[in-house]
């Protein structure tokens, strides 16, 4: 009895941390629950730039996060997906019209000249004002957006446009400074972009005024240049840009920089926007779908196997609890077809204990005793319950693999509640039932299968 | 056979008629769908939205041939599907909207574009990820089976995806339902499910003719359908009891999808015991494979396993 015992603190215990897990991690709601916007941006391909490589469009995402930043958007994300695909998510974003104006198009990165009325006071003032309005928690997003946008503004009234643009920009990347900790960024041009930066360099060496890097007609960066530079200014078409960057600042700005200087086209091919009013109701409906499913499943279980049946019960709450903590811990984004797919998992959970109730029936029907009709049914349903999971697994797989994002989700659920639904079925539903068994005015044969044949089995012990 | 027969009529007749098998949603072919409600905080909502207004509209902006529906309760709710739209071309439809039936609530708009290309693309890999499980159930029961048993259970896997699909296209003629990419996913699940409901019963076969090896194969075929056919009715009921909550509670989206798998599930569990059972029992009746064969089956026997004893564990 001495495994039972511990297989039953195991279960009591993965449970118990199945709830603290819940309750502690707020549930992912894909866009379709909690409303928002997703976008798929196509990354077109042009004579210049004949294929889309990884690096490329790891650029062009670059420049997607630089313009999605300056919406306002909080916990905004940009993906890749597939060759040549970003996937863009604005949650809470209900009209994606502006999103949509600002995303598409080619990224237009231009070197500017600061004006020369103009200080590096002035500069710092409103770059500090930009983070303050980027950091900014409270604001509405529209209300954040057109605050970013004067301060952009604002900013780029201090700059003249030169003839250096973003097409010049051979190759940018980052690397360590020679004999510190610090990273920097460095610039290659080519040959007509080397002479313009040379020019550009030459007028603001010195002077305390700097040259500014933009993006969309966002600031990127705004170094000074050293007063050595004053006569020639930077030639050799090579740069670097330093600063107390860190590795990934260094990188980011690379990445921004290279992103600018490809003249790829992005186009909106997808749009998929749910009002948050309407994910609200999905919400409300699904979850009285899945309430009500459960009910009904757990009252025909209880009713139709009796004893085992109502085991079986526990055993699938157990089952929804602990797929539930494993959803929050995998950190699974729950999205309409999720929800779904859960639902249909837990069809799967009561198949099992539907086989190895059926297996226990018949073994009773042949006369053998209760606890040896328990344990066979367990074993002799075990091949199929692996079998028939195997199965749905593959399917599974087929459709994570080549499936797209809500297809994804509900192969996912799908998935991890039928793996979910093997182990409960298997341990919980066993060890329960052998528990139950240890009880002796429950070790009745007649709670377990209906109309049992008079003959019944001899060493069944019926008397407590 | 016969519903099979009308599954593929019904599919023509829908090619005459739409130009595919089935309804197709602007998830495959491309296009644009908005939802839009009005705001009753606003205005007076009293009536519900007149349908030749919202058409007027829509002619005037260049899409008069969309389809449009009116959804909710109280009728103030209202679905179009165009063309595909862009940004400036949707504002403007969903502006002159705004003015003529009446200020819209904006969280409540729902919008789904689709680019051609994209559509083409999602269409694609929901038939390439259909394809590729069915191979992988072919394979994974001919390893654990034997492949006459696999290609039995794909048998039975092609009829209840085709008799779906028919109903689908009699739907999508009669009612407008259209196929999306959830459909392909119902599909996929009834693949799964069906032939979970085989391997049970493909498991009883394999178990009850190495007890019995002497036994026609078709007696054999009979016992084990027997003994699984409780277990086939309840678990076809417990999970299409979930599925009909989904269909009742579960909202426009998952209406339909929650459907498709209803029918399928019921066909998947018709179509283990009448097509893939039977069948199998028919071929083996015809040609019984050789005895050393059997011995070489590469599966550990049933019973092997349960005379370990009942400490070894048939936990994972």
């Amino acid at each position: 009895m001495g495994r039972q015992r511990s297989l039953l603190a195991l279960i009591l215990g993965l449970t118990l941390v199945a709830v603290v897990l819940i309750v502690q991690t707020p549930a992912r709601l894909g866009l379709d629950l909690r409303g928002g916007s997703q976008l798929t941006l196509l990354v077109k391909t042009t004579d210049a730039v004949p294929t889309i490589t990884p690096e490329k469009l790891a650029a062009v995402q670059g420049v997607v996060e630089n313009r999605i930043n300056g919406l306002g958007v909080s916990e905004a994300v940009v993906q890749t997906a597939g060759e040549n695909q970003l996937l863009v998510q604005l949650p809470g974003v209900s009209d994606p019209e502006q999103a949509e104006r600002v995303l598409g198009g080619t990224a237009q990165l231009d070197f500017r000249e600061q004006q020369r009325d103009t200080s590096a006071q002035v500069l710092g003032a409103l770059l500090d004002d930009r983070r303050a309005i980027e950091a900014d928690e409270s604001l509405e997003a529209s209300e954040k957006q057109t605050t970013l946008q004067s301060a952009n503004v604002a900013i780029a009234t201090l700059f003249e446009k030169t003839e250096l643009t973003g097409e010049m920009l051979t190759d940018a990347y980052a690397a360590p400074v020679p004999g510190g900790n610090n990273w920097e960024v460095i610039l290659v041009f080519n040959e007509q972009g080397g002479q313009a930066f040379a020019d550009l360099t030459k007028n603001v060496a010195g002077t305390g005024r700097t040259l500014g890097i933009f993006l969309d007609d966002t600031l990127l960066s705004a170094p000074t240049v050293q007063v050595q530079y004053a006569e020639n200014g930077i030639t050799g078409g090579r740069a670097s840009v330093t600063g107390r960057f860190t590795t990934e600042e260094a990188n980011e700005l690379a990445i921004q920089l290279r992103g600018g200087s490809l003249p790829v086209p992005v186009e909106i091919v997808e749009n998929r926007t749910v009002g948050a009013t309407l994910g609200q109701d999905s919400i409300r409906q699904s979850l009285y779908a899945g309430i009500g499913g459960l009910v009904l499943v757990l009252i025909f279980v209880a009713i139709y196997y009796r004893l085992p049946g109502l085991i079986a019960d526990v055993a699938l709450i157990i089952y929804a609890t602990l797929t539930f903590a494993v959803f929050a811990l995998l950190q699974v984004t729950l999205t309409l077809p999720g929800i779904a797919g859960f639902i249909l998992s837990i069809g799967m959970a009561v198949d099992a204990n539907v086989l190895i109730f059926e297996r226990t029936r018949e073994e009773l029907r042949a006369g053998r005793t209760l606890y040896r009709s328990v344990e066979s049914g367990f074993y002799r349903a075990f091949s199929s319950i692996l079998d028939s999971n195997v199965t749905t697994l593959i399917v599974c797989g087929a459709l994570f693999w080549l499936g797209t994002g809500l297809v994804k989700g509900f192969a996912l659920t799908l998935a991890i509640g039928v793996l979910i639904s093997m182990f409960t079925a298997l341990t919980c539903s066993r060890t329960l039932l052998l528990l139950v068994l240890s009880v002796p005015s429950l070790r009745k044969p007649e709670l377990f299968c209906p109309n049992l044949p008079p003959n019944l089995p001899k060493n069944t012990p019926s008397t407590p | 056979m016969a519903l099979i027969v009308a599954s593929v009529a019904a599919m023509l007749v829908s090619w005459r008629t739409l130009g595919a098998p089935l309804r197709p949603s602007l998830d495959f072919i491309g296009g644009t769908r908005l939802q839009i409600e009005r705001d009753c905080d606003v205005a007076a909502c009293d009536d519900p939205i007149d349908l030749a207004v919202v058409r007027d509209v829509l002619a005037d902006q260049g899409l008069a041939n969309s389809s449009l529906q009116l959804l909710g309760r109280d009728r103030e709710a209202l679905s179009i599907r165009t063309a595909e739209l862009d940004v400036d071309r949707r504002t403007a439809l969903l502006d002159a909207l705004g003015d003529s039936v009446g200020p819209l609530d904006s969280t409540a708009l729902q919008i789904d574009t689709v680019g051609p290309t994209i559509g083409r693309q999602i269409f694609r890999s929901g038939l390439t990820a259909l394809l590729v499980s069915f191979l992988g159930i072919t394979v994974y029961l001919s390893v654990r089976f034997r492949l006459d048993y696999a290609l039995f259970a794909l048998v039975a896997l092609f009829h209840d995806v085709v008799i779906t699909m028919g109903v689908f296209a009699i739907l999508g003629l009669v009612l407008g339902v259209e196929a999306d990419s959830l459909f392909i996913v119902a599909l996929l699940t009834i693949v799964g499910f069906s032939v979970n409901d085989t391997v049970v019963i493909y498991d009883r076969i394999r178990e009850t003719s190495k007890i019995n090896p002497t036994q026609g194969f078709d007696n054999v075929v009979d016992a084990a359908v027997n003994q699984t056919l409780t277990r086939s009715i309840n678990t076809t009921l417990t999970t299409t009891l979930g599925l009909v909550a989904i269909f009742l509670f579960g909202g426009e989206t998952l209406k339909f999808f929650a459907l498709a798998m209803i029918i399928g599930f019921i066909l998947g569990a018709y179509s283990s015991i009448f097509i893939a059972s039977t069948l199998l029992g028919w071929w083996r009746e015809r040609s019984p494979l050789p005895l050393p064969e059997d011995d070489a089956e590469p599966d550990v026997p049933e019973r092997d396993r349960f005379e370990d004893g009942p400490d070894n564990k048939a936990v994972l």
